[in-house]
């Protein structure tokens, strides 16, 4: 057993780190505030690389393994959420062409994303599904060489700012049992019928890209379709160790940004004469914080970890990523009660931290499905 | 094919609080860094690499230093540097302080081995700051020098480089300089680039060659300086610094009220 990092990780997480502190947190207040796309962070992040990092490098990508992936997440989530979304999401969906596209299809797609020249995005939810995925009813026709997509898709990453979406579609309304005749199809944003929506006015990661997608006789040509027709719900399925990690990895981000900001204000802040890092109450506030961190970046890491290894790991993918949440958003609280009054505006981020740690808890499967899950293969109840 | 030696020196980095034991900063205190003028000085490298043709152009770096300095090589070769070159053995491990006569004669030996037509140096170190290295190591190699560079035009056909100089007083110079030439590199002349993912990656499988001393050509006897560090203390404070925080629009309007109230701008 090695818990070590290796030369070659530890230097990936400091340079992501000095471009976190350097380019995000001066724009960070600002982007939150005005709720706009970070167009101008998103450009010189993909100089960097951070908008691909587990494309291969044949297309662009840096070929980084999902261990890897979680700590540039970690470290870019640590200091802003908003903006760490927006840059490690805009490959969305491009996990499912990576694994299941045409060779066409991986270099039309993933080398610009990669080098920033286009924003990906996945499309699954829609107004009236959200856990359940299989009540999908945005459906795709086929009509001569081409398919025709009409439905309509809620909450979608990148909505407004997205250059192609891989949508789940419903592909043939026939199909035996509730997890067929599903496919994904790549709806490019600037084919005719279709429109985005942004959606204003959320409770955090407001830099983050929301919209609501709709899909009016929209028609792409057949080489369009990802991997097998009809077969999308299992295609969608192999990622969710890696999705859920992912989201693991931005709640042990968010704890530890907000874990680094309550330690350091514990110690400049003075009241009574000496600095509240001096009153055990803070203390032992500080301590269960770093200690609840570093047990969800474990859990976080050994999933990362058990993906690279090829393994089936439903359950540890759901116990990592229910756990972090659950940290980030206790260890954000905690920090904003450590910070008092300053902490309930905006002038430090724990006010950003607490309010972006919640979404951590609803997306990629909310944690009463985390649980579900983790009971379901407790209990050895298959699908 | 042209050569660019950089030399790089991993620096000490100190918190703003810290406490001084004996004639050290106590190492609680201490952190290690890429020195922030050698950082200009690669890219100035891998700038001037990209610009003639990237096979065309060796860039290599060099450093004194232990081993755990390499993960910052690493990040020079992560940078876009081709090799690296670390120096280092028992007697430079045992040494109290290497001063620029040291460094300079290792410094040079590195300069006959790999003879380039370039040799790029940061002005000055973070920590020692003795800003004399790279104008010593010009002297004792007999190449043609220029500090303080903060801009640079190579004419590699002409074999000169044509610099920017910053003088005291806000006085620049402009020159020409034969090469094989020595540069000191000022912060400014251009804008670092982070480490890309990919060149993190490459960087791992990059030569990195660690010489001794004696594989040098030298002996013991380069450590062997007139220079002892015989003190340490923090400088009185004898002004204030203000720091204003914000944007353009609110800063400009305090910094101008000081100034005027300072009777600097009327």
């Amino acid at each position: 057993m090695d818990f070590g990092l290796s030369d070659e990780q530890r230097q990936i997480r400091e340079e992501v780190r000095r471009f976190a502190e350097n380019e995000i947190e001066p724009v960070a207040q600002e982007y939150d505030v005005e709720e706009t796309f970070p167009h101008d962070v998103h450009e010189k992040a993909a100089e960097m690389g951070l908008t691909g990092p587990y494309i291969p490098i044949e297309y662009g990508g840096a070929g980084y393994s999902i261990l890897d992936t979680t700590l540039i997440v970690e470290e870019l989530f640590a200091v802003d959420p908003g903006i760490a979304l927006s840059i490690s999401a805009s490959s969305f969906g491009c996990e499912a062409i990576m694994e299941f596209g045409t060779e066409d299809q991986k270099e039309r797609f993933l080398e610009p994303v990669a080098l920033g020249e286009k924003i990906s995005g996945a499309a699954i939810s829609e107004p009236d599904t959200g856990s359940d995925v299989s009540s999908v009813s945005t459906t795709a026709e086929k009509d001569g060489d081409e398919w025709v997509v009409n439905g309509t898709k809620m909450w979608i990453t990148n909505g407004t700012v997205g250059d192609f979406f891989v949508v789940l579609c419903k592909t043939n309304p026939d199909a035996e049992g509730r997890y067929n005749g599903f496919s994904q199809i790549i709806v490019e944003s600037d084919r005719d019928g279709f429109s985005a929506e942004k959606i204003t006015g959320k409770l955090g990661i407001r830099a983050s890209d929301t919209a609501e997608l709709v899909f009016d006789d929209v028609r792409v040509p057949e080489e369009n379709l990802v991997g097998t027709r009809d077969a999308a719900f299992l295609q969608q399925m192999q990622f969710f160790d890696q999705t859920r990690t992912a989201v693991a990895a931005q709640g042990v981000g968010i704890a530890k940004g907000a874990c680094e900001a309550a330690l350091e204000y514990a110690q400049d802040r003075e009241q009574f004469g000496k600095p509240i890092s001096e009153f055990q109450a803070i203390q032992h506030k500080l301590a269960d914080m770093h200690t609840r961190t570093e047990a969800a970046r474990m859990l976080t890491y050994k999933s990362a970890w058990k993906v690279d290894q090829g393994e089936d790991i439903t359950q540890l993918a759901s116990m990592a990523k229910e756990y972090a949440s659950r940290v980030a958003v206790d260890v954000a609280d905690e920090a904003v009660q450590i910070h008092g009054g300053a902490g309930y505006v905006n002038d430090f981020p724990v006010e950003r931290f607490y309010r972006d740690a919640k979404i951590t808890q609803i997306y990629e499967g909310t944690t009463e499905i985390q649980k579900n899950i983790i009971a379901r293969e407790l209990l050895g109840k298959g699908l | 094919m042209m050569k660019v030696l950089v030399t790089v020196k991993e620096v000490a980095t100190v918190e703003d609080e810290f406490e001084i034991e004996g004639t050290a900063i106590d190492e609680r205190y201490l952190g290690a860094d890429l020195n922030e003028w050698d950082d200009y000085a690669i890219e100035e490298a891998v700038q001037i690499a990209e610009a003639i043709g990237e096979d065309e152009v060796d860039v290599v770096t060099v450093t004194i230093g232990p081993e755990d300095c390499e993960q910052t090589i690493r990040q020079a070769l992560a940078k876009g540097a081709d090799r690296a070159i670390r120096v280092w053995d028992d007697t430079l491990e045992d040494a109290d302080l290497l001063d620029v006569g040291a460094k300079t004669a290792i410094l040079e030996a590195v300069v006959e081995d790999e003879d380039p037509d370039l040799v790029l140096s940061g002005v000055q170190s973070g920590d020692d700051s003795f800003m004399a290295t790279g104008v010593s190591l010009a002297d004792a190699v007999d190449f043609q020098w220029a500090a303080v560079v903060n801009s640079l035009d190579l004419d590699v056909e002409g074999d000169t480089a044509s610099v920017r100089r910053e003088l005291e007083g806000g006085v620049e110079e402009l020159t020409d300089v034969s090469l094989p030439a020595v540069l000191t590199i000022q912060t400014g002349i251009n804008e670092p680039r982070y480490a890309s993912l990919r060149g993190i990656r490459m960087a791992q499988r990059k030569e990195l060659t660690v010489q001794r001393l004696a594989d040098l050509g030298l002996d013991s006897s380069v450590v062997e300086g007139d220079l002892r560090l015989t003190g340490m203390s923090v400088p009185e404070s004898e002004s204030d610094a203000t720091v204003f925080a914000g944007g353009p629009e609110e800063t400009a309007s305090e910094l101008a009220a000081i100034l005027r109230e300072k009777g600097v701008g009327q």
